[in-house]
């Protein structure tokens, strides 16, 4: 089995957990619209859990679902409690691009925008290695729950 | 992975051909879409954020689709117990 498989495994064994702990947080039973955002939510928290507290795009879409839905919080507090500060924010000095051509600043905002977090992250070096790290977990939530729909379409009548 | 550490990248502002170099290679593994011809070492910085963009974007409009797809076809949360086993075993 190699890595991404791991990931993959290791993505499902947190999304049960979170979805188990999502559902018993609110109330039943719920509507489409409202199961769609438990499933999203806790999707989402999942792919941070399993990537736990070393990265910072995994922290900060902890900490921006925990915004966002209240019953949730304590779902992601408790997924993420032994990984608590495992990692201060590396990126410090301000990169002022003075020299760098406007498409390529505009792009990086651009990416910084849609990796969480990356707002915060000035070094580009980091903010680098945070996209491709990103990238490999979402591809395995993507993976995954694409599995578990084509899954549920079978077996559901 | 690269010798180069944090605390050098001060002094470059820009994006190094270097990272450029290594981003790409990486992408490449990732992104099978991404067909940059190497026509010298230089790729275009621009070109590669863009296509990163776009597949992130890509990406978080399928999860959002399948997260849809899911709240439907799913009939009662309770059921992820069971199905959850099978997942399991489906994907060992």
């Amino acid at each position: 089995m190699n890595t991404y498989d791991m990931v993959k495994q290791e993505f499902i064994k947190k999304w049960i957990t979170t979805l188990h702990m999502c559902d018993s947080s609110v109330e039943q039973p719920m509507n489409v619209t409202e199961r769609k955002n438990a499933i999203r939510l806790s999707s989402d928290i999942a792919m941070a859990a399993t990537r736990s507290g070393a990265t910072i795009w995994s922290r900060a879409l902890i900490s921006r679902t925990g915004k966002n839905k209240a019953t949730c919080k304590p779902v992601a507090h408790r997924i993420l409690k032994k990984a608590r500060n495992r990692m201060k924010k590396r990126c410090t000095t301000i990169t002022r691009n003075g020299g760098a051509k406007m498409r390529v600043r505009k792009r990086t905002e651009l990416l910084k925008s849609l990796v969480p977090g990356g707002e915060l992250i000035d070094n580009k070096d980091y903010l680098i290695r945070e996209t491709l790290d990103y990238i490999v977990y979402l591809r395995a939530q993507v993976d995954v729950m694409r599995t578990v729909a084509a899954l549920d379409s079978v077996t559901n009548k | 992975m690269s010798n180069r550490r944090s605390r050098q990248s001060s002094s470059s502002p820009r994006i190094s051909d270097d990272q450029m170099i290594d981003l790409v290679s990486k992408l490449r593994l990732l992104l099978p879409e991404i067909n940059e011809r190497r026509r010298s070492d230089k790729v275009s910085a621009s070109k590669v954020l863009q296509e990163t963009c776009n597949y992130i974007r890509k990406l978080h409009r399928e999860v959002d689709n399948l997260s849809d797809r899911l709240s439907q076809l799913l009939d009662s949360v309770d059921e992820d117990s069971q199905e959850a086993a099978v997942i399991r075993s489906l994907l060992m």
